[in-house]
């Protein structure tokens, strides 16, 4: 089992499915458990048996290609859509839970605002929808309105704004009232780099509060740069969670620079990875992870000596595509 | 409670931003004033004995509330259709359902604005209609009120059809098949109408269950009924006996019975519609 899978058996595997505890609405369950969610639209299965945990204050990255049915799970997480599968537990609550809509802050991928009212007047009717108190309604859209960098255009129309503008909007409207958790769906499509920054550090900020923020993107770096633990999901099934660090070190490589070896060298060391020559250097691919330092002893036994080792990193991407078959 | 008033607030304030009331009110008025001109000659014109004066005006008034009624109608299927598919296909509602609300409350809270927007339509053009009447020709309808509230309650079955369609079909759909279905059955009962002046009792029949499926022409009967002094429809039968065959014409107003009988389909097909939106996957 790869470290990645292990880390997702992990998070899985923490809590039984049938685990009262898992479902009891307390301020210790985890702000997202899924077990086997699963959607079907006839005969196109959009999510087949997702499952997973996000703890409360982690940023938790939901990434995956195109189709890979990042916004049907995003749905079900919210009550958008129904299951023909499995369960989901949100804030400790049943997936969908009206009461708990209260704590969630969400941002869809694809949304528009009523174009004819002010960017005030959206965050005041949201924080009205969401029944914060009279009195906090304005403070509270001004104080999104600034956040996302905004306060100098409260007071136009939303139909005058860009679509990065909306977009910024739309995550003012998911941080009103300080939610418990941010889901945000694709939240820079529509942004600028500027406003990918801006994202990234609310993000962090987020994070520092405490806030638990479910990122739904197919932008890696954008994961790399802010999620403490993603999921990959390919065609509806998860094929990977655990951290950035985990999953780009699912098949670690060395590098190395060798003289002395005597023929027929490769028979004792095969067993070490997938060897293949580069000039003076071998690159060793496919390697159980801790392996390199018996590797060196190997290779000095058999009176070679190793001038060089430099591990090879796998980048996110690569890891990526490596996951989902398509490297 | 507190959602349901403020989507029913939003809805009515959506209209009025964008400039949808200013545009019935100058259109109203506009109509008004040209029947006003109408009227004016119908009562004051030459060749016209006070007998014949008196024919003409209750008609005029019932061809004014019938075309009006056709306005309330089309405007009730185009807002209707235009608030929650289009929001769906737009992705407003998806942003709004997310929050703690229910959807049936979203759904209730649009239906309460557009019928408080028709209600408001339909008591100011009919009041300027009676206004206007009475100042150029002196003719006042026997019950202007009651035919203000079926032309309202017409609005109203329909828009509460087309608000069901459009929770399941797209915008366009949901009108289309609205106004066609009101057109329908605004034939059936002229049809009904020929049935009973010919004595052919199938069309007669199939215009009473037209009525029932959709009320909206029952309701307009109703509307025609409270127009039509007693007198002027005793003068139309007495000139021909064929006269209940004119699609203008009301014998009688709705039974107390078929009225309870709108009321239900009213509140079956509103609820239908609340089951609906709660179902839709968004």
């Amino acid at each position: 089992m790869s470290p990645a899978r292990s880390a997702e058996h992990q998070a899985v595997s923490g809590h039984a499915p049938d685990d009262p505890g898992v479902c009891a609405r307390t301020p210790g369950s985890p702000a997202i458990h899924a077990i086997e969610l699963s959607k079907r639209y006839g005969r196109t299965v959009a999510l087949a048996g997702l499952s997973m945990t996000v703890a409360r204050g982690e940023v938790f990255g939901f990434l995956g290609p195109n189709g890979a049915g990042k916004t049907t799970a995003v749905k079900l997480l919210l009550g958008l859509a129904r299951p023909t599968g499995g369960e989901a537990m949100v804030l400790g609550a049943p997936a969908g839970d009206r009461e708990t809509r209260r704590q969630v802050g969400y941002l869809p991928e694809l949304f528009r605002f009523q174009s004819w009212l002010t960017a005030r007047e959206v965050l005041v009717l949201h924080g009205r929808l969401m029944r914060l108190p009279k009195a906090r309604r304005a403070p509270a859209a001004d104080e999104a309105l600034q956040v996302v960098g905004l306060s100098g255009r409260g007071d136009d129309k939303v139909g005058t704004f860009s679509k990065g503008m909306q977009q910024r909007l739309g995550l003012g409207a998911a941080l009103l009232g300080e939610p418990s958790l941010v889901v945000l769906d694709e939240p820079t499509s529509a942004l600028d780099p500027v406003g990918r920054h801006d994202v990234r550090v609310i993000i962090r900020e987020l994070r520092d509060r405490g806030t638990t923020v479910f990122l739904n993107t197919h932008l890696l770096e954008e994961a790399e740069q802010v999620c403490d633990r993603v999921t990959i999901l390919s065609k509806g099934r998860t094929v990977a969670t655990g951290t950035l660090g985990e999953l780009k070190t699912t098949r670690p490589s060395v590098r190395l620079r060798v003289t002395g070896l005597p023929g027929g060298w490769w028979q004792p060391l095969a067993g070490y990875g997938r060897w293949t020559t580069e000039g003076d250097w071998l690159l060793v691919a496919d390697m159980a992870v801790g392996r390199v330092p018996e590797l060196v002893t190997a290779i000095v036994s058999l009176g070679g000596q190793v001038e060089a080792v430099i591990p090879e990193h796998q980048s996110l991407e690569e890891s990526f595509l490596e996951l989902l078959g398509e490297k | 409670m507190s959602a349901i008033i403020t989507i029913a607030s939003l809805t009515m304030r959506e209209a009025v931003r964008r400039r949808l009331v200013a545009a019935f009110a100058i259109i109203s008025v506009l109509l008004v004033s040209l029947s006003g001109w109408g009227f004016y000659r119908l009562s004051h014109g030459t060749g016209l004995t006070s007998g014949e004066s008196g024919l003409a005006l209750p008609q005029a008034v019932v061809l004014f509330m019938f075309m009006f009624s056709f306005v309330v109608a089309l405007s009730a299927s185009a807002v209707a259709s235009l608030s929650v598919s289009s929001e769906i296909d737009s992705g407003v509602l998806q942003a709004v359902v997310a929050r703690p609300v229910r959807r049936s409350d979203v759904l209730l809270g649009k239906w309460l604005g557009l019928v408080g927007l028709l209600a408001a339509y339909t008591a100011i053009v009919s009041g300027l209609l009676v206004a206007v009447v009475y100042v150029t020709s002196g003719f006042v309808p026997p019950d202007a009120a009651a035919a203000a509230a079926f032309v309202l309650a017409e609005g109203v079955v329909l828009l509460t059809l087309v608000l069901l369609l459009s929770t399941r079909l797209s915008a366009l759909a949901a009108g289309v098949i609205g106004v066609a279905l009101f057109g329908m059955a605004w034939l059936a009962g002229v049809a009904g109408s020929l049935g009973t002046a010919f004595n052919i009792r199938a069309m007669h029949t199939a215009s009473e269950i037209s009525q029932y499926l959709l009320p909206t022409d029952g309701l307009w009967h109703g509307a025609m009924h409270a127009l039509e002094p007693t007198s002027f429809l005793a003068q139309q039968f007495a000139g021909s006996p064929v006269a209940q065959g004119d699609p203008f014409l009301a014998v009688a107003g709705p039974s107390w019975s078929y009225l309870t009988w709108a009321g239900i389909w009213l509140v079956l097909v509103l609820m239908l519609g609340l089951v609906s939106f709660e179902r839709r996957e968004l």
